[in-house]
């Protein structure tokens, strides 16, 4: 299959370039891509478009298939793809939301300025080391019976709270308010439900974390008051996902899909790009098992909060203050939402795959303090660079179905990283910058060092220059728990 | 049998080789348990778990990744990693095994999950069985 080159591509604007619909005769809409010129030519080195140019070819596919500019190539859909289905005839792909359904990021606030806990930093860092489990296939304090699964998986975030893991004053600030109703336990395998029995308010590993934070930079005063947010202020960023269970959700789906697709007539350049009609009965399946595994991953979260909390009140005692949540979004999920094809309001099915939901000013979706912002988008940088929070725009919702980037994005392998940095000295180095790092091997700092990832102020540029999202704050690490 | 790791941006890449389609797949189970676990198999000479697993898939490539996919569920449930298989049935599209492991106090890595993209098991010329396998980690 002929490779995506630079030639290929029109340049729709200073950000926006496409693959056209005559580059291979199966697509059925244009791939877009949201990138720089110096990031495109960096995307154009791997097969990230051709993946994406696949994605253009799915049925039912609507207005265009995309990437954000921290796209990577993954399996079936690159990492940063976005693409909206037709409701509800238009095929739904497991592959399009990836393995860790529901994987995300929530930003909690403190009322501290970083110095009023510089000299409490190290002894923060190994307390939240100590009450967040990480790490491979490490089990939290809960043990789920099948029942209270079944209740994680219906009821979210909420599920936390009732049980005394969590604030009810959260539950407004998390994305569908921490609750897919569509979600049904049934639909989740014996399988899922097992490799997640022990696994709520635990990180995972890979490029998983807890980070303590300060908000170096304001670029938008006006929004960074509304969300609460203001120079040099202490926040602690979490991100992580659905663990075990999602990923078993995601393996069993892609299975039964492979099998099933031959009955709707449906084939596909890559297995991993399976997928079946929303309104089939298999893809109804996953559709409810996702927003089971999506559910557990907002109760995750929520209790991974509660675990943070504990610890911030243990080290900083009476004077701790709150640490009260601004907004926990999914950057790995499927949603039915209304958008503008052919100048008409209509129904979609929303994929987003590495890619963050970005709601304009108005929508009402939103809580209402975030009604004149815009809501809150967070995209967390690799471990000791600067992450963001951005804020949605109206031009995000006709340009990129209110999606925005999601991360730094891969550059190099794992083996690579592995080959090139020495991890005992790059701890030391973030040391030396201020940066308490606590991980469960040097293999895992090694394998996330920054020159592992692309430069995130580059990827977040460009979202904010192409207009999708507005930049409004930039925070640094000074402690990051990983496993 | 031969297992070989590739280098891959994201993820865990691996190459296997077996004179059999036994052989293939065990390599492949064998491959899998030294990315979960430091050491994999070559650390132990008894293997004290044991399952069984049936499997039925499409195809030879499939009916490989699905029992990859199978073993790595069964791996974080018991807290265990996997070595062999003693086959009652190995076809192109369906296998019935006994499999054994031994258990573990942690994983080196945590394996999302064993993907179809780039795996093709094919019989080359000097008749080994050969695929490329990759662990979204």
């Amino acid at each position: 299959m002929k490779k995506v080159l630079k030639s290929h591509l029109i340049a729709l604007s200073d950000y926006f370039w496409e693959v056209p619909v005559s580059f291979r005769e199966d697509m059925r809409v244009p791939a877009r891509v949201l990138a720089s010129e110096p990031l495109l030519d960096a995307i154009l080195e791997d097969r990230s478009l051709n993946q994406l140019v696949n994605v253009a070819c799915l049925p039912g596919i609507l207005k265009a298939a995309l990437v954000m500019p921290d796209v990577h190539e993954g399996y079936g859909f690159p990492i940063g793809g976005v693409a909206a289905t037709a409701y509800p005839g238009g095929v739904i792909s497991p592959g399009g939301i990836g393995y860790d359904i529901n994987c995300g990021v929530r930003l909690l606030m403190s009322d501290k300025d970083l110095e009023d806990i510089r000299d409490k930093l190290e002894a923060l860092s190994r307390e939240f080391y100590a009450c967040i489990p990480s790490g491979m296939g490490r089990g939290g304090m809960l043990r789920l019976s099948e029942d209270e699964m079944d209740k994680v998986l219906q009821e979210g975030a909420g599920w936390a709270v009732s049980r005394g893991y969590g604030s009810e004053e959260d539950l407004p600030f998390i994305e569908s308010l921490g609750r897919l109703p569509d979600a049904d336990p049934s639909k989740v395998s014996e399988f899922a439900k097992k490799r997640g029995a022990d696994q709520l308010g635990t990180i995972g590993s890979g490029n998983h974390f807890v980070e303590i934070d300060y908000v170096d930079q304001i670029y938008d005063k006006e929004i960074a008051g509304a969300f609460g947010l203001r120079k040099n202020q202490v926040v602690v960023l979490i991100h992580t996902g659905s663990r075990g269970l999602g990923h078993q959700v995601a393996t069993d789906y892609i299975r039964i899909m492979m099998a099933a697709m031959p009955k709707y007539h449906i084939s596909v350049p890559d297995r991993e790009l399976a997928c079946l009609p929303f309104d089939s009965q298999e893809g109804q399946d996953y559709y409810k098992a996702m927003c089971a595994a999506a559910n557990y991953a907002w109760c995750n979260r929520e209790i991974i909060s509660w675990e943070a909390r504990k610890a911030w009140e243990t080290c900083l005692g009476p004077d701790a203050g709150s640490l009260s949540l601004l907004y926990d979004v999914a950057h790995n999920i499927a949603k039915i939402e209304t958008h503008h094809i052919s100048g008409r309001p209509e129904k979609v099915i929303v994929h987003r795959k590495g890619a963050t939901r970005a709601f304009a000013p108005g929508d009402l979706a939103l809580p209402d303090s975030f009604s004149g912002t815009g809501q809150p988008v967070l995209i967390p940088g690799s471990m000791g660079t600067a992450s963001y929070v951005l804020a949605g725009t109206e031009a995000g919702h006709e340009l990129t179905f209110a999606s925005c980037c999601h991360g730094a994005g891969r550059r190099l392998s794992r083996t690579a990283a592995k080959r090139q940095v020495n991890a005992p000295l790059l701890k030391q180095q973030l040391r030396d910058r201020g940066i308490f790092i606590e991980a469960g091997s040097f293999k895992g700092i090694a394998e996330e060092a920054p020159l592992a990832y692309k430069d995130i102020d580059q990827v977040v540029e460009t979202v904010s220059n192409s207009g999708i999202a507005v930049k409004v704050a930039r925070l640094r690490p000074v402690a990051v728990i990983k496993g | 049998m031969k297992i070989e790791f590739l280098p891959h941006t994201a993820d865990v890449e691996m190459r296997v080789e077996g004179s059999s389609m036994e052989e293939l797949f065990v390599a492949a189970i064998r491959g899998m348990a030294q990315v979960l676990r430091e050491g994999g198999c070559s650390i132990r000479d008894t293997y004290p778990i044991t399952l069984r697993i049936e499997i039925q898939a499409p195809d030879l490539t499939c009916l490989l990744i699905d029992t990859l996919s199978d073993i790595l569920a069964l791996s974080f449930i018991n807290k265990a990693v996997f070595c062999e298989a003693h086959f009652t049935e190995l076809t192109q599209n369906h296998l019935a095994a006994g499999i054994s492991g031994y258990e573990v106090d942690g994983f080196d890595e945590e394996i999302k999950a064993v993907t179809y993209h780039g795996a093709d098991v094919i019989q080359s010329a000097g008749s080994s069985w050969e695929t490329r396998v990759i662990f979204d980690i």
